[in-house]
């Protein structure tokens, strides 16, 4: 097992140097995600990483191409950034609503080299238990990667927080045993519902990138001692908890932070910060 | 009359920092071609700060612990809250960063310094601090030159 430590959520949204190399990142960044903070050089982003103690962190695409007609990174800029940095590890999206979806998630594995996908109902608009994805998830799962589900509420603006309720995603758990499936946000405000399902299919996974009151610490007590016994993630999610931090809307300090505030065991925290991650993808180096 | 304005990006490094900026305020007053007068540096950042003082390890760790006793980032559990822990609509994210905000107010955003025969007229033990209170991030610093040219 690795002892890498990873985020394994965040969105490349202020890189400067993507930006000065294709400038439309710039608006994706403001009027798509939706987030105001300043540009900033890849070392700041490494240096957020160290800041957090960890070593390396997914960035995701996301293919809004029918719901906005608009991506936010595509593939080929998410493999583009990879490049630049051996602490990145890239994730692809697809638009489900495109027939090439499958096609093109193949292309951006073999071909590009990237290593999951990332799928965010709300922005999209599709309900993620609609037939139409499914043959996404046939081929995510004949490639053996992990599904990074946006779940929970969204900011970004246009959002739908229907597409983010939980219950929708347990057909995907059933009918693709094999694929792993990451809930991110730990799926809040519905986040009784996301342990009951990941309780109940051990494919299913959340990750802690939540945060929508108080501040990083006092969220995740509230949200991982408070709504759910911390005993549950401790006893019997161990393997289905990963360490996301949904940079930039949070510093990944923050969130490592109050992660580490929480108080969970230290074999459970090398598992959340990393062992879980490297599961999923098949090692992380 | 030379009036000159000056930007300068400094990279922090870690959540919370001291940088010595002496050397740069130094060079842009060089590079002016001021020769008495005033300098005036600013941060244009909330969570930053401009100070000056000794320029020794010990006393940069002192300064930053004692500004995080004075407004922590996370308040004692129970005792008190911030009021900027709330979405920011304007930014798309949460500003839980009052604490960061607050050691900027106590700190000082700006600091000057007289020029005499183009050299910064400052104690010998005096040093210029930019302070990162929510790092790390690449920050602006503006320097401006005021007074008569050689």
């Amino acid at each position: 097992m690795s002892d890498w430590a990873v985020d394994f959520h965040t969105h490349p949204l202020l890189v400067r140097e993507m930006i000065a190399r294709h400038p439309d990142l710039a608006e994706a960044a403001r009027k798509t995600f939706y987030i105001g903070n300043n540009f900033q050089p890849l070392e700041t982003f490494h240096l957020e990483l160290d800041a957090a103690g960890l070593d390396k962190a997914v960035v995701v695409a996301v293919d809004a191409t029918t719901a906005l007609g608009k991506t936010v990174y595509n593939n080929e800029q998410v493999a583009e950034l990879c490049s630049l940095s051996d602490r990145l590890i890239g994730f692809a999206s697809v638009d489900p609503n495109q027939k090439d979806a499958p096609a093109k998630l193949e292309a951006a594995i073999t071909q590009l080299k990237l290593r999951g996908l990332k799928l965010d109902p709300a922005m999209q608009r599709f309900r993620p238990s609609d037939a139409a994805a499914y043959p996404v998830y046939e081929k995510a799962q004949a490639l053996g990667i992990p599904v990074l589900f946006h779940a929970g509420m969204s900011w970004a603006p246009g959002s739908r927080l229907e597409y983010g309720q939980p219950l929708l995603f347990e057909p995907i758990a059933v009918d693709f045993p094999k694929l792993n499936i990451v809930l991110a946000h730990l799926a809040w405000p519905w986040v009784t519902e996301a342990v009951a399902l990941c309780l109940k299919y051990p494919n299913v996974h959340l990750d802690t990138s939540a945060l929508y009151f108080d501040n990083p610490r006092d969220f995740l007590r509230h949200a991982m001692t408070q709504v759910i016994p911390k005993s549950v993630f401790e006893n019997s999610l161990r393997r289905q908890i990963l360490f996301g931090s949904n940079y930039p809307r949070v510093e990944i300090k923050n969130m490592a932070n109050a992660l580490r505030w929480v108080g969970f065991s230290d074999d459970f925290q090398k598992l959340i910060f990393g062992g879980n991650a490297a599961r999923l993808l098949g090692g992380i180096a | 009359m030379i009036v000159k304005l000056q930007k300068i990006e400094v990279q922090s490094r870690k959540d919370m920092e001291m940088i010595d900026i002496t050397d740069q305020i130094e060079r842009v007053v060089l590079d002016s071609g001021l020769k008495n007068g005033v300098v005036l540096v600013m941060t244009t950042h909330t969570s930053s700060g401009l100070l000056v003082t000794e320029g020794i390890e010990c006393l940069e760790r002192d300064v930053l612990a004692h500004l995080e006793r004075l407004a922590p980032k996370d308040p004692p559990v129970g005792a008190y809250h911030y009021w900027h822990n709330r979405y920011l609509d304007y930014d798309g994210r949460l500003g839980f960063n009052a604490g960061d905000h607050l050691k900027s107010i106590l700190g000082g955003v700006n600091c000057f310094f007289p020029v005499e025969n183009g050299t910064l007229v400052r104690g010998s033990r005096q040093r210029a601090y930019f302070v990162e209170y929510d790092g790390p991030l690449a920050r602006t610093v503006f320097i401006q030159v005021l007074g008569e040219g050689a």
